[in-house]
This record gives structure tokens, sequence and C-alpha cells, in this order.
């Protein structure tokens, strides 16, 4: 147990240092959220009055297309260097691997989620700061982020590769986009933490069945 | 080389009788709902489509499972066949619903979570086809397809559920109070006469399309063995 948290802190400092370093990823997932936010203002009417409701909606829809762009780049960097057998020998059980990239693409997509709040909190003078909201937030980047290092691991091997990810992960994630598209709207327009616990719950729930499926068959998806 | 061996010839025959039996019984015996009129008649083939539509996929994340465990690739074969006539009774519940709800709900489509969670789930399993023709190699196919097939059945009953939080009005007929579409008991028979039709079906064209799917890998086989061959005798020249 020891040794296999020991790998997945080595695998996140890896994987985040390197993209420190370039920050290709970050920049582009940034340009990409904040023009998405942009398509959004001029393709729906952003009223004052319906601003409120549909916040949610824009911000999760920004975050998750932001999202795919990372998760398309999550594994390609040991696919293309041939590393993935390294990586399979450098850690005791395989399950550590997923664990590390799926805390990866969490932190990146927490990291966006971070830059692009307080940017649509000035644009539209809402502040989006309120704790129920991010809590909604973090949940739905760690379902989001539990499916989707799974599907990424299987995508970057095959020939449509980025292709190929949103429309296998899309679908599989409707439950989640549901859950924090409502639970995130009734929080901002003032409901109290109780009225939404029912998405809450089926955020954990998708959560926990998800990253234990996940770490049950990630090593079918890795190992030749 | 139509029928395998008698077994099947046997299923598949007494499915196409029961198919028959049921189409009858729709036709004939079923009454005319008091309501919905006769269009009400489409349920009968529109419940079982879907029954079969979630028994196929189930059975593709059960083959799943007992492929990641026992690497015998007969068991994708079924997984896939699975997939692709549950792909295609889905697309038949989804069509004689739109039949009935024309007439009935006065719109084509409704968000409803039945009418969503099939959908999702057949976008889902077109994924699942369009992931296996990305990958050549066929142990490595049927590995992303368990996995794939594995997690994406998992995800049914979550996106169900959570599109039941938001809004239902699709006729509950088993298992409710409120009584939506009171059925008498030659409805009933109807009905489970076409599901037990449609099951048969469905398990006769699973055995089919199974040995094709055989047929096909040991064709790969054969043709990627040829030009080894081939590419061989030009080394050698």
């Amino acid at each position: 147990m020891k040794d296999w948290l020991h790998s997945v802190r080595a695998l996140v400092w890896k994987d985040l240092l390197q993209e420190w370093r370039s920050k290709d990823m970050l920049t582009a997932m940034f340009a990409f959220a904040i023009l998405t936010l942009f398509i959004f203002n001029y393709a729906i009417e952003l009223s004052p009055v319906n601003r409120a409701e549909i916040a949610s909606g824009i911000i999760w829809v920004v975050i998750v297309f932001a999202g795919t762009l990372g998760l398309n780049r999550s594994f390609t960097s040991e696919q293309d260097q041939g590393c993935f057998d390294a990586l399979v020998m450098a850690v005791p059980d395989v399950s550590a691997i997923y664990f590390g990239k799926m805390l990866t693409n969490w932190l990146v997509m927490l990291f966006v989620s971070l830059l692009i709040l307080p940017i649509y909190s000035l644009l539209y003078n809402q502040s989006l700061f309120n704790a129920g909201f991010i809590l909604v937030l973090v949940l739905g980047a760690w379902c989001y982020s539990a499916a989707g290092t799974l599907i990424a691991g299987m995508t970057v091997q095959t020939r449509m590769r980025d292709l190929l990810l949103p429309i296998l992960l899309f679908p599989i994630l409707m439950p989640v986009n549901m859950a924090v598209v409502k639970a995130a709207g009734g929080i901002l327009a003032g409901a109290p933490l109780v009225n939404v616990q029912a998405w809450l719950v089926l955020l954990a729930a998708y959560g926990i069945i998800v990253t234990t499926v996940s770490i049950l068959v990630f090593e079918y998806v890795i190992r030749e | 080389m139509l029928f395998a061996n008698k077994n099947l010839k046997l299923l598949s025959f007494l499915a196409l009788l029961l198919i028959l039996a049921a189409f009858a019984m729709v036709l004939f015996y079923a009454p005319i709902e008091l309501n919905m009129g006769i269009v009400q008649k489409v349920f009968y083939f529109h419940v079982s489509a879907a029954w079969i539509g979630m028994l196929a996929f189930l059975v593709a994340a059960v083959c799943g499972i007992v492929y990641l465990n026992k690497k015998q690739l007969k068991f994708d074969h079924i997984a896939f066949s699975a997939v692709e006539i549950g792909l295609l009774f889905t697309a038949i519940a989804n069509f004689t619903g739109m039949i009935w709800a024309k007439p009935i709900w006065n719109t084509w489509w409704t968000w409803d979570p039945r009418l969503t969670t099939m959908t999702i789930m057949a976008f889902t399993y077109i994924g699942y086809l369009l992931l296996r023709r990305g990958v050549d190699n066929p142990e490595k196919r049927a590995r992303f397809g368990s996995v794939y097939a594995i997690i994406g059945f998992a995800s049914v009953p979550l996106t169900f559920f959570s599109s039941r939080l938001l809004r239902t009005i699709h006729p509950t007929i088993f298992g409710a109070d409120t009584g939506d579409m009171a059925m008498i008991p030659a409805m009933y028979q109807t009905m489970g006469v076409s599901i037990i039709a449609f099951t048969f079906l469905f398990a006769a064209l699973l055995w089919h399309r199974s040995i094709l799917a055989a047929r096909e890998s040991e064709l790969d086989t054969l043709r990627a063995q040829t030009e080894a061959l081939e590419f061989g005798e030009v080394l050698d020249d």
C-alpha cells in the first residue's frame, strides 16, 4: 500500500511537472475555454435576467470541452515515446497508473476551473464563488476524470485517437452532466444544499462506481 | 450452410413460429384500447424490442467480464453480436415509440427518462462499434470492447436514475399504482407472448451472428497468414 501511494504520488508529480514546464496543454485548455465562453455569449443572449439560471450549464460545458482537450493528451507522451511498458514495470500495480493519471486530470481540470470562474464572474458581474457551487464542480470534475482517464487510455491506442474520445465519453457522462448542471443551477439560484442533495449523492455514487470499475479493468487496457 | 447445426435450425424455426403467433395475437386477440385506439397495439412490439435492447447490452457486458477472465475470443464474438442486434432492437423500440407518441402525446419526441436513457444507451454502443473499428489487433479489440461494454452498461442505470430525477410522463405499466394504462388479461397474454417471441428471436439471431463473427475472425487470420506468406516469398526473391 505504501509503495502504491508512493508510485501514485511520483506519477502525479511527474505529469504535473512535465505539464508545468511546457504549459502546452494548460494554455490550450484555457484559451479554448475562454473562446467557448465568447461563443456562448453570442449564441445565447446572456441577458442579466436569464444569465443566473444558465450560468451553471455554460460553465460546465466550457469545463467539459476544455477537459476533453486535456484528457486527449493524458496518455500521449507515454504512447508517443513508447514508455507504456516501462511505466507498467515501474509500478507495484497498474491501478496506480490509473489513479495517478486520474488525479492529474482532476487537478488540471480544477486548475482550469479556477481560472475560468473569476473570468466569468468578472465578465458577467455575477460572483460564482460559492462553496456549494465549487463543491459540485469538484465532484463533477472527479466523475469526469474517473471515466475520462479509462476511456482515454483506450482511445490513445486506437487509430482514430482524439476523434474517438468524446464519442465514447459523452454518452457515459450523461448522468454527470445532468447532475452537475441541476445541482449547480439550484445552488446558484439560492437553494440550500439539502434541496440538491439527491444530485450530490448521484455524483458521489457515479464517482465511486466508475472509479472502482476502472481500477478493476484498467489492467486490461494497458497490459499487452 | 444456412444453419450450422440442428439445434440452431430448431431455434430459428421456433422463433419464426412464435413471432407469427405474437403477430396474430396482436392483430386478432388483443382488444382495441378504449382511449388510445388502434395505435396502442404498437405497444406490444415496442416493449418487447426495448426489452431485447436491454437484454442484449446486458449479454454484452457479461460476455465482456467472461472474456477478460477466460480470454477466449468466442465470448467477444457473442458480445459484439449482441451489441449489433441490441442496437437494431433499440432503434425499433425508439421508432415504434415515436409512432405511438405522435397521436398520444402529440409529439414525436419528449425528454422523458426512458426515451433519453434508451437513446443515450444507443449512442454508447455506437461508440462501442467505432472503438472496435479503430483497433486492428483482434485480441486488443476484444479487450477494449469488453472494458467499454462493462463501463457502458454500468452507466445505464445511473443515466436512467438521473433523468428520472428530472421528470417523467412515460406510462408506467408494471409495478405502478397510478394506472396510467390499465391492462386486461388478454393484453397481458399478448404482451407475454410477444416478449417470449422476441427473446427467442434474439437468441436465434445472436447465435447466427456469433457464428458469422467467428467465421469473419477465421477469415482475417487466414488473410493475415497468406499475406505473411506472400511477403516471405517476396523477401526470398
